[in-house]
Order: C-alpha cells, then structure tokens, then sequence
C-alpha cells in the first residue's frame, strides 16, 4: 500500500496512529461528558490525507471508516461513506490547506466534521435510526480547537517515522 | 506530487461511496448481513481490550496501594452491609413465598425467579455522543435484542444491538427511549420518555387532575413487555400544573448509574425464560 521512496524507518506509523485513535474512540471515559470528545479517527484521517494526498487516500479511509462502523456496531457503511468524503476532500485541496497558517487549518477542519457530522445525521436518519440531538456538534468545535496539538504530535511522528513525499 | 492527477472524482471517490451506499442499504434490507456485520465485530475484541486497559490496570492498582487498615475498615463496611441486606433478603424470601402461596389460590401463574447475568462496560458512548453503552456480552451469552439492563440503583436501559461478545444498552434517558412506569404510592401508570444528554425525563400526557407529586418514585408497570414491573426507575423532581394547558409537565430524575458503574446487570425476565425469545413469549402472555 505504501510505495517507499526513500526508505522510509518506519512506514507502518501512520496506520499505528490510526490505531490509536480507534483506541482512543472506544475508550470509555466516565467523567468526561461524551459530547465533548472528538472524533479521534477522523482527526487523524485529515491529517495523513494533507501529508500523504496519494499514499493515504481514500481507500483507506473507507477501510477504517468501516472498522469504526463494525466496532462501535453502528450502520456498516455510514462512517467508510463520511470518511472517504472529508479525505477526498482534504486529499484534493491538500496543497492549498498545507500552505494555510495552523488557525485557518482549524478552521477547515472545522467544516470537514461538520459535513462528516451532517451526512451521519442526514444516513442515520434515512436509515431510520435514533438521530440523536445538536450536542454532537460540540465534539466538532472541541475537535477543530485541538487540530493543532493532534497537528503537532502527528508531525513529530511522522518526523520519526523518516516519511516523505506524498 | 499532484495529488488526484489521474484519478479523479469518478476513479477517486465515487466507488468509495456507491459501496458505502450499497453496504447500507444491504444492512437495511438483508437480514444475512446484520448478522455477517454482527459477527465481524469480533475484529474489535483486542481494541476494546486495550482501551479497558487503563481502567482495568487503575482499578488493580488501588487494590494494591489500599493499606491493611483501609482494607479492614472496608471489609467491616461490607460485612454490615451484608448483614443488613441478608436481613431484608429474609424478609423478602417470606413474602414471595407468602405471594406465591396467595397466587396458587387464586390461580394464578407463580411468578417465576429471574435469570440475571453481570457485564461489563467495554465503552461508553461509542457513537460520539449518543446515550449508549457498550458491554462484553453478546449472542454468545443469550443476549437479546430488548433486554433489560439494570444495576444497584434501578433501571439502565435496554439492549438495542448485539453481536457476538459485546452488545449495545441504550440509556432509559436517550431521546428514542421510554419507560411504562407505575407511581408507587398512588398506582398511577403513566411513560417516561428520556429528553436526551443533559436533560431530566419527562413523564408526558399525564392530566392536571392526576395524583402525582415531587419525590415520587416511578417502578417499572411491566406494560409493553420489555421491563419486568417493579423496578426503580425514577424520581419526580418537578412537577408543573399549568391551567392553560391539559396535560402537566413533569420532570423525573433516574434512579440508576446510568453506565457510570463499571459493571451492569442484564436481566431475563421469567416469561421468557420458558419459551424463545420474542413473539413466542408474547403470545404465550396473551393465553394466559
């Protein structure tokens, strides 16, 4: 899946992070209210996708989109469709986002989850499922707001892992 | 470096999509798929297993760090406790007894004794903010789609998806959910519908007139066959008569943990333990 160019050290970061975030989406956290917590997997997503356009593209996405749709024993199909959107999105303006300052980046961040969180609720409710109510919309404001550290970590780790390119 | 030079909308997206759509509309339709998806779920057996991690390890660590005059403080704590629940227990042992005994005068089915099992939480609030919980019993263990979930306090929710190992609870204070409730001290039946995050449940439609007041406690009625009668539900918190309008507004607060505890209890209730699950056991209620 990876074409290695220049040998990278450790090509497998990116899909060890993606991991974590799966972690991270099903960890149950008691105190902290869910409304609040961000959607870890696709924070993740949008990175890769404006590091590697080509590499981390949507197939990918699909995949672990439909992983988070089996694990959480949600609609299979509803989070691999939302996710390959907002990554062909990012993939395809990854060049003009890289350029952005970080508070812009965020603020197109932003408005990837917003639509991932619109066409969930616009499938759930096709679907028949319970369209639960408008707190969701505080993961996407909590998870625009943290893009800079995810920003900042992810870059270390992709610095690590010597990948280049796209 | 040009990202989607060659493989545009049609080559890059749309694929990705129609098989998103296609996969939904199989799971709507198809029975066979819900199952394929129920049993892929095991995929997320080591995931889940490494997020209980944290827990888990805190958890042990405070058995460890626990002195020897914390630990017999603690046992003393329990010994009472039990002392007092087993005295109840007595109590309670002679008035089913008693009950049962009254009902085979009058006829009536005995009520059977109930099947209950303990889960423990893997997740909670698995879909981003919906009130749900994830548990690690499924199929495997006879888990059903409608069962009821409690724990110490009273009512949780009731079993909305299941796979192999683990299944989802939907809280009694999800949007979707109601309750058919009973008021202990007048017997007024009425539902308690849940208002969604960070809000109270509210009883609707109950008329001005009815007897019903702050501080009641709201127990299963047993109606709509998917809680047995009888267990804590909810506390009145407010009630609003207002003249203007013909039906009051009440405000209750759950009695149960609501998934903060690390373990629930799913419960069979007796009439199904017979028969299969489902509409057998309905329509053995009907006959009798």
């Amino acid at each position: 899946m990876i074409q290695v160019e220049s040998a990278p050290r450790r090509p497998w970061i990116p899909f060890l992070t993606l991991l974590a975030a799966l972690i991270l989406l099903v960890l149950p956290m008691q105190e902290l209210p869910g409304g609040f917590v961000p959607d870890w997997v696709s924070l993740v997503l949008i990175y890769w996708a404006l590091a590697f356009p080509v590499r981390m593209g949507v197939p990918i996405a699909w995949v672990t989109g439909l992983i988070v749709d089996i694990i959480t024993l949600g609609i299979p199909g509803a989070h691999a469709f939302t996710k390959s959107l907002i990554v062909y999105i990012t993939g395809s303006l990854a060049l003009r986002i890289r350029a952005f300052p970080i508070w812009q980046q965020s603020v197109v961040v932003f408005l990837l989850l917003s639509l991932e969180l619109a066409s969930l609720v616009i499938i759930s409710g096709l679907t028949g499922e319970a369209v639960t109510g408008l707190h969701r919309w505080t993961a996407v404001v909590v998870g625009a707001l943290l893009w800079p550290l995810i920003y900042h970590v992810l870059r270390r780790s992709r610095h690590s892992s010597n990948l280049r390119g796209s | 470096m040009v990202p989607h030079a060659k493989s545009g909308f049609w080559r890059g997206l749309a694929p990705y999509l129609l098989s998103s759509i296609f996969l939904i509309s199989a799971y709507m339709n198809i029975g066979a798929v819900k199952v394929a998806a129920s049993s892929l779920a095991v995929i997320g057996i080591p995931i889940h297993f490494v997020a209980s991690l944290p827990s888990m390890t805190l958890a042990a660590m405070q058995g460890r760090l626990t002195t020897t005059e914390q630990l017999r403080r603690q046992s003393e704590f329990l010994r009472e406790q039990n002392l007092i629940l087993r005295a109840r227990l007595q109590r309670f042992e002679f008035l089913e007894n008693e009950n049962n005994r009254l009902r085979e005068l009058l006829q009536a089915a005995p009520q059977a004794v109930e099947k209950v099992t303990l889960a423990q939480l893997v997740a909670v609030n698995p879909d981003l903010g919906s009130l749900t919980v994830l548990v690690n019993k499924g199929n495997a263990d006879d888990v059903y789609i409608g069962q009821p979930v409690i724990d110490a306090g009273g009512i949780v929710g009731q079993v909305t998806k299941s796979s192999l190992f683990t299944s989802k609870i939907s809280l009694i204070t999800e949007e979707s959910q109601a309750v058919p409730v009973q008021v202990v001290r007048s017997g007024v039946r009425a539902i308690l519908y849940g208002g969604g995050k960070n809000r109270t449940l509210r009883v609707m439609y109950l008329d001005r007139n009815v007897d019903i007041q702050p501080d009641d406690v709201l127990v299963s009625s047993g109606l709509g066959e998917i809680y047995p009668p009888g267990y804590p539900v909810a506390v009145v918190t407010a009630v609003e008569r207002n003249i203007a309008e013909s039906f009051m507004n009440i405000e209750a607060r759950p009695m149960s943990h609501l998934g903060r505890d690390r373990e629930v209890l799913l419960l069979w209730p007796a009439q199904l333990k017979s028969s299969d699950h489902g509409s057998d056991a309905m329509v053995e209620e009907n006959s009798e």
